[in-house]
């Protein structure tokens, strides 16, 4: 790999850390609002459900997102700012459809420290000021002129320093702030403030209360005509306010958020750590409160923002499982539960381990991951590519060609599948008992090959030899007329659709019919110079049952040529170049655009956009699909078309965002395909492949296919095992009924069905740290080792751990060997036969020995000392590169004589590692707890000691997410042939749930994306007026820098996106033509 | 659910408070088909081409000025807001000497204290304002200069005011001053 590093996301956040419902796009209609961390995603309501409308990346990570609405205006304004003190405040303009920027600064300050408890942003209900808490002991306020201006903005000293909560009071003639803090006892208190904006300063508010429960943390400001404020806590929940009091007791829970259902804020929605859902009501009589009632409605995922939706229709947002959309019945189920979820949107985070694997044997990576939290933790198979869901396989050697026919032109489901062989030809019906068997349309010549059918109008069908067309009643079955192919010639190729037929003979012969009723019309014929390979005529215009456009692929010339119907006039030649001739042709329709795809016997498809009007070719594009002949058929799923390219690497081309996209399918070699839309098996798809037909459903077409496999516990490591087909995690669940009590285990799952099939549990308090799967010299056996600590309540650091090393004997986890360890295990690997340790501040090499009674034990070799923490730890030969917990990166050598490990380099910044990779011998990479990634390399040309003793930081970039591991490997398949297959890759997964590829590039395309990235800067610009180039720099407590030798594949494949106006533009300013630069920037997407 | 399932059966009341809590939820007609469908497809990603800065003067700042100067200059202008004639101009100088007002409000401090400590606090207020608004320097040498253009009369009252002789030229009152600042 290289210095030169491409940084791409594969997975977008799936972490829901905000949300809020408003009137943003227009005063009408009402929206929900995500913060998914670096991305909103701004929807719809309506009364059919939730639309998505728009994905908005945000250069900065969402530390605040609200909703408020200004004086004198209609819709609400979006107001958000970032972990980076940056604010913005967005409006949507319905017209143009554009997020516009209303205002936007910095709000950091040069001396001050950061809240530990996170920073804190609201507005004034009466939007007389923006409220911040950003640093401890400063409140900075943004205050409004009557115009809703904003205007400078100011800090006020404010005497808490341990802040846990702000609000705005509702209904105070004055601004108001209620505080939530602890004092130096620790006991909480709440305060209220005056904000007087004349002053800057904050006047005594009108009450206070003192000493509240000690588990209080969040306020919730309650609106008019009650007023007033609500006071979370572990035990108790309080309503405050200048003259009343009222406080129940509650189960002890920990609420993670809130949401408000009524505008008079009488009810709220409550959801704690153990994802139960509370509603919380304010029993008042007309402004007075005369109680507080709390009623358990049921379990969600463990909820970090509620918001009520419409409707009894409530969105939980969540950071440890899937968020969800819920709704409040007013009866409970079975279970006694309120609640019932209407639909889950996947979360991957927080994505604390993961593997890559290739479980099919495909070439292709899977990822499989760690993923959520407490309860909700489960794994997850990630991987690109569509998969097929069997249904029903017969065995069926030599197919040729398939398709699928209805019994009545106005039937909604296929009922006959026609089976090509190359001296007969089979149909299969759907019987009865939805069974698929064999049956006779006699009217068919059922003792040849077919080379096309399709349904007619007037319940007719057609059918295609080498000799005639057929046309039969689809009622009766009987054969109803012929058209016969001149003698002496036969027909190579035909396709056909409802009303019109188009077939080709021998010597260039094309020949176009019409169906009527019981006629077979000859309309015309054409004469060609060469030969006809393949043809098309899917009716994409106005008429579904006509096509006013041939297309047609040549021998001989290679070209492609599009005919106008019915007089069979050349409108458009186009060369295709080479010498692979096109193999099949096909007219489609994506999102309201026209193309021709034609796909070659090299298994390269080209695409064009096809004007259906003049059958003009443009905008031509090549892809390579796979490496023999392709065959491209349409089919539907969810209502939508897409295109199955049937080959050695079967693929659906589909559209999204008006661009095509192409997708592997999971199966090995697809001869041909048919859609089989039948009564019994909707949206199916018939599949010929290696002497089998099957049918089967097809996934959503869409890049990443996620499966989850829920666990009810949370896995922290996972290791998969290649040898006994197994995984290992290491996992812990709590234990609801006692104290916070934990208990971790061991367990081994099938890598196939991913059950549990051996656990092993840990002593108390004992914690799994790392796991390994690998083998010793001189030993065949492969084990995995475990590596642990003792994390006992009153050490800061555990001082004792486990190893422990187990084998799979008969799908049970066996122990064969255990070491105790001065400290906790953090990191394993193996390392030349042995097995190298992270042991607190140590690093520990053990031989594997085998003793003289044949037992097996781990023997210390030797150790090295010198690192704080040393967390994460790679090997390459004999090298050994560690992170460490605040010593960034140093690189280890072991030596073999003399059986010892030295230091050979270090980075000397002070920077928190998070993960670290070995990029090649000389660049390693790592990942630092303020969100950034760097790149380190080894100076071993270096003139001094001294020199040779520092590692050289050559990369840095603020990637904005959190990365708990890199591992070596792909999601995508490898195409040797292409120039992407050569590129190395690593993957991450960070907190959000976000995968991301990291890719070295050769200098030379560095060089020109780099410059590519510089132009799109200038383009696209950073929504609320962020700056790409400020989000993008390295960042932490000690130095910010600008982003180097890495390059945002985020913004630079988003030129792919960009209006053809915009590209141009780009174009221009390189001196490279847009087709070029699509075509560099579309061969990256393929990396991930 | 655990620990709580055992609610709704041994209190049915419970289970009617909740459903009675649970009426009238709010709805505005939307999401009320009965079969909600949600769009799987993906969701248009936002490519942001326009300008995106923000309206002029809508790049907001944070007003860098101490919070103690800060409320210090406040508490000055509505003091000289009484007396009319000096209102507009020391609004203005106030903002523009931001720094040496920082500056020369370290080197009075010890001044003005003790002064604050004996006088009523309307007095100290205004003395302190006045000594401020007419500094103009940036280093102690300034902060001399400050010291001379204030008149003999008012060097005499804050001599007197320490208790250092009032007697003297304006150099040696100066001198005076500054050696007991240090």
């Amino acid at each position: 790999m290289s210095i030169w590093n491409y940084v791409v996301t594969a997975q977008k956040p799936t972490n829901v850390t905000h949300s809020c419902v408003g009137n943003f796009t227009s005063p009408q209609e009402l929206n929900l609002i995500i913060a998914k961390c670096t991305r909103i995603e701004i929807h719809l309501l309506t009364p059919q459900g939730l639309q998505p409308m728009l994905d908005v990346p945000i250069y900065g990570r969402i530390a605040t997102l609200e909703l408020f609405r200004p004086h004198g205006e209609a819709q609400d304004f979006l107001f958000i700012a970032t972990e980076r003190y940056k604010f913005c405040v967005l409006q949507w303009d319905a017209e143009t459809s554009e997020l516009i920027t209303r205002a936007m600064g910095d709000v950091s300050d040069r001396i001050g420290r950061p809240t530990d408890n996170g920073q804190i942003g609201i507005i004034d209900p009466d939007c007389r000021l923006i409220g911040l808490h950003l640093y401890d002991g400063l409140f900075k306020v943004i205050p409004f002129d009557n115009k809703g201006q904003l205007k400078e903005a100011f800090n006020i000293r404010l005497e808490e320093l341990q802040v846990l909560d702000i609000k705005f009071l509702y209904g105070c003639s004055k601004p108001t702030i209620v505080v939530l803090y602890q004092d130096n006892k620790d006991a909480r208190h709440v305060k209220t403030y005056e904000v007087a904006l004349k002053d800057k300063d904050f006047v005594e508010g009108p009450w206070s209360q003192n000493n509240l429960d000690n588990g209080a943390d969040l306020l919730i400001p309650v609106p008019p005509p009650l007023c007033g404020v609500l006071i979370i806590g572990e035990e108790t929940i309080v309503y405050c306010s200048a003259n009343a009091f009222k406080a129940i007791p509650i189960r002890p829970s920990i609420t993670r958020a809130y949401g408000r259902v009524d505008a008079d804020g009488s009810r709220y929605l409550l959801g704690d750590h153990a994802g139960l859902l509370h509603l919380l009501v304010i029993t008042h009589e007309k402004e007075k409160v005369t109680g507080l009632k709390i009623e358990l409605l049921g379990e969600t995922s463990i909820a970090s923002t509620i918001s009520y939706l419409d409707n009894a229709v409530v969105y939980i947002g969540s950071s440890y499982g899937d968020s969800q959309l819920i709704k409040l019945n007013l009866q409970p189920d079975a279970k006694g539960s309120y609640v019932e979820v209407l639909e889950s949107y996947v979360n991957l985070g927080p994505i604390v381990d993961f593997c890559v694997v290739d479980l099919e044997r495909q070439g292709q990576g899977q990822v499989v991951t760690c993923s959520g939290a407490y309860k909700d933790g489960s794994l997850r198979i990630v991987r690109n590519g569509i998969g097929i869901n069997e249904q029903a396989s017969v065995e069926l050697q030599g197919i040729k060609g398939m398709w699928s026919l209805r019994s009545s032109t106005d039937d909604p489901f296929d009922t006959f599948l026609v089976v090509s062989f190359i001296s007969e030809t089979r149909i299969l019906a759907m019987n009865l008992e939805d069974e698929l068997e064999e049956t006779e349309i006699e009217g068919f010549s059922s003792q040849v090959q077919t080379l096309f059918c399709h349904y007619a109008v007037y319940n007719q069908l057609v059918q295609v030899t080498s000799s005639c067309v057929r046309l039969v009643s689809s009622t009766t079955r009987e054969f109803r007329t012929e058209w016969n192919a001149p003698s002496g010639y036969s027909i190579n190729v035909a396709t056909a659709n409802a009303t019109q037929v188009l077939l080709a003979t021998g010597g260039g012969h094309l020949v176009y019919l019409e169906i009527g009723n019981g006629v077979l019309t000859e309309v015309k014929h054409a004469q060609l110079e060469y030969e006809i390979s393949c043809l098309d005529i899917n009716p994409i215009g106005e008429n579904p049952n006509y096509s006013q456009l041939a297309a047609v692929g040549m021998w001989t010339d290679i070209s492609v040529r599009i005919f106008s119907l019915p007089d069979l006039n050349v409108i458009t030649k186009e060369h295709l170049g080479g010498e692979i001739i096109p193999r099949s042709v096909l007219l489609c329709s994506f999102e309201g655009i026209s193309y021709l795809l034609c796909a070659l016997g090299d298994g390269h498809l080209l695409s064009f956009l096809l004007n259906l009007n003049t059958g003009e070719l443009s905008d031509r594009k090549k892809v390579s699909l796979g490496t023999q002949p392709i065959t491209l058929r349409t089919f539907s799923s969810k209502n939508t078309t897409h295109v199955f390219a049937a080959s050695d690497r079967p693929t659906v081309i589909y559209s999204s965002n008006k661009k095509l996209l192409y997708s592997n399918v999971n199966l090995k070699e697809v001869s041909h395909m048919c859609p089989f839309n039948s009564a019994a098996f909707p949206d199916s798809l018939a599949i010929a492949k290696e002497g089998e037909l099957t049918i089967g459903t097809i996934d959503d077409i869409q890049k990443l296919h996620i499966r989850t496999i829920p666990l009810g516990e949370h896995a922290r490591r996972i290791c998969h095992q290649e040898q006994s087909r197994t995984f290992a995690i290491c996992s812990l669940k709590n234990q609801s009924s006692a104290e916070e009590s934990e208990t971790h285990f061991i367990r081994l799952l099938d890598d196939q069905s991913f059950e549990f099939i051996s656990t092993y549990q840990l002593d108390p308090f004992e914690y799994g740290c790392s796991m390994l799967s690998c083998s010793f010299s001189d030993d065949i056996n492969v084990y995995y080792c475990v590596g642990t600590a003792y994390v006992l309540p009153e050490e800061n650091e555990p001082t004792k751990g486990r190893i422990l090393v187990f084998m799979v004997e008969e799908g049970k986890l066996q122990l064969i060997t255990e070491k105790e360890t001065k400290g906790a295990v953090y990191s394993l690997n193996a390392f030349n036969g042995k097995l190298l340790a992270a042991i607190n501040q140590k690093i520990q090499l053990y031989k594997w020995m085998l003793r003289d009674d044949g037992s097996r034990e781990l023997q210390s070799e030797c150790g090295h000392h010198g690192h704080i923490l040393a967390l994460y730890v790679q090997t390459r030969g004999d090298f050994i590169v560690v992170g460490d917990l605040m010593k960034s990166i140093s690189l280890l050598i072991y030596k073999h004589e003399e059986g010892a490990m030295e230091e050979r380099a270090r980075d000397y910044n002070a920077n928190w590692m998070s993960a670290v990779e070995i990029l090649d011998d000389d660049i390693y990479l790592g990942a630092e707890n303020n969100f950034n990634l760097f790149t380190v390399r080894k100076n071993s040309e270096g003139a001094t000691d001294e020199e040779r003793g520092r590692l050289e930081v050559v990369g840095e970039y603020h990637l904005g997410e959190f990365v708990n591991r890199f591992r070596h490997g792909s999601l995508v398949m490898r195409m040797p042939d292409s120039e992407v297959g050569q590129i190395p890759t690593i993957i991450f997964g960070t907190v959000n749930g976000v995968i991301g590829v990291i890719a070295s590039l050769p200098h030379e395309q560095y060089m020109f994306l780099e410059k590519l990235q510089t132009n799109l800067r200038k383009v696209i610009k950073g929504v609320g007026g962020l700056s790409h180039e400020q989000w993008r720099s390295f960042n932490n407590e000690k130095k910010t820098v600008d982003a180097k030798n890495f390059l945002d594949g985020d913004l630079i494949e988003s030129f792919l996106d960009l209006s053809r106006a915009r590209m141009d533009e780009i174009s221009k300013a390189m001196s490279v033509s847009v087709e070029e630069l699509s075509k560099r920037v579309e061969e990256l997407t393929r990396l991930h | 659910m655990e620990g709580s399932s055992s609610q709704p059966s041994d209190s049915n009341p419970t289970a009617t408070d909740v459903s009675k809590f649970l009426s009238n939820l709010p709805s505005r007609g939307f999401l009320s088909s009965t079969v909600l469908s949600s769009n799987p497809g993906g969701m248009r990603v936002y490519i942001c081409e326009h300008n995106t800065s923000p309206p002029e003067g809508q790049q907001i700042k944070t007003n860098q000025t101490n919070i103690l100067i800060r409320s210090l200059q406040l508490k000055k202008q509505k003091g000289e807001s009484s007396s009319k004639d000096m209102k507009g101009v020391t609004a203005a100088e106030g903002s523009r000497k931001r720094y040496s007002f920082y500056l020369c409000y370290e080197g009075m401090l010890a001044i003005c204290a003790p002064e604050r400590l004996q006088d009523g606090r309307s007095s100290s207020k205004r003395s302190n304002n006045q000594i401020c608004s007419e500094q103009g320097g940036s280093d102690s040498r300034q902060a001399d200069r400050e010291l001379y253009s204030l008149t003999v009369e008012k060097l005499r009252a804050l001599l007197k005011e320490r208790g250092l002789s009032p007697k003297g030229k304006k150099d040696e009152l100066v001198a005076r001053l500054r050696n007991l600042n240090g």
